[in-house]
């Protein structure tokens, strides 16, 4: 098999699929702490929500910056 | 494996900024994109549905439309504002009412097939992510005054040169803020948008196939429906989170932590 293309596409595709490791792992440990503070206080429930979209907007916006880091990559 | 490519090229130049009639954008001079055009669609619609919802106000809304309105504006008064900021926060009820409902009609219109989101590139998140910035630092300005204002990056009752370290790191996690508030949202839209149209890809390859492929096609068809449900659901949940760390923001300046 050959291989074609730049080097700079597998940077882009390891970029993002690397960069998302963590974001993922803090994505899933702030929801399973979320459910696991719902059941516990279940009035709280309306608050904790709130707090956990913020939390979940700082994770993710690390997995999108290697989103866009590929995108710019790919343009080399 | 080579129409997949040329899918994902016609994709990529079809998400890409262009003129309206779909010719390259000239360096310089003024040109209607098509991104734009979404976007003062979007802007109209977000106006219509309040003029349209302000023009019989009542305490008991009697329509199902006035309901709906308040609905909304309930919703970034009691869920946006009230569990952030409280009751002092309801000032800023129409600037984060307004982000938010102009981030959410954005992002749904760009969800109806053959138009894209106002929100789709880096021009208009990052517009919005600057006068979030400047919004809610003119208002600690105006609460706290310029030098009183600045005093809040300070920490007290701590050893200066540490003080002085996380003031820089303070102001530093500042300025990276409308980055990631911009970044996220195209992110957000322009990923979902290319992953709806990858899929459309591949569904149109298989059908284009021989014999059992066709069948096979049903598999993309069936996961289209439920990214188009899931991009349903991020069109909302970023506008909830544009509006609510907006209201993070404010509450930062105002100080009232």
């Amino acid at each position: 098999m050959e291989i074609t293309g730049s080097l700079s596409v597998l940077g882009a595709g390891f970029a993002f699929g690397v960069g998302a490791i963590g974001p993922a792992i803090g994505i899933g440990m702030i929801g399973a702490k979320t459910i696991e503070s719902m059941a516990r206080q279940p009035e709280m429930a309306g608050r904790l929500q709130t707090t956990m979209f913020i939390a979940l907007a700082l994770a993710e916006a690390i997995a999108l910056f290697g989103f866009v880091l590929a995108f710019v990559l790919m343009g080399q | 494996m080579d129409k997949i490519g040329e899918g994902v090229e016609h994709l990529l130049h079809e998400l890409s900024v262009l003129s309206i009639n779909g010719h390259e954008v000239p360096s310089s001079g003024f040109v209607l994109t098509n991104y734009g055009f979404f976007l003062i669609i979007a802007s109209l619609v977000t106006l219509a549905f309040f003029l349209l919802g302000a023009r019989r106000v009542k305490l008991r809304p009697d329509s199902r439309y006035g309901s709906l309105v308040e609905a909304g504006v309930e919703f970034v008064r009691d869920n946006l504002i009230g569990d952030i900021m409280g009751k002092a926060g309801q000032k800023y009820l129409t600037f984060v009412g307004t982000v938010f409902f102009f981030v959410l009609f954005n992002n749904l219109i760009g969800l109806i097939p053959g138009s894209k989101p106002g929100t789709g590139t880096m021009g208009t998140t990052v517009t919005w992510a600057l006068v979030v910035f400047v919004t809610y630092h003119a208002i600690g300005i105006k609460k706290h005054g310029f030098f009183g204002y600045l005093k809040h990056y300070w920490p007290k009752g701590v050893w200066a040169p540490l003080a002085a370290f996380v003031a820089l790191l303070e102001i530093i996690s500042d300025f990276i803020r409308p980055l990631t508030l911009s970044v996220r949202l195209f992110a957000n839209m322009y990923a979902g948008h290319i992953m709806l149209g990858i899929f459309s890809i591949f569904a149109a390859l298989m059908f284009e196939a021989s014999g059992v492929m066709k069948v096979v096609a049903i598999l993309p068809i069936a996961l289209q429906v439920a990214l188009y449900a899931l991009e349903l659901f991020v069109a909302v949940i970023q506008a909830y989170i544009f509006a609510v760390l907006t209201a993070v923001y404010i509450n930062g300046a105002l100080g009232s932590h």
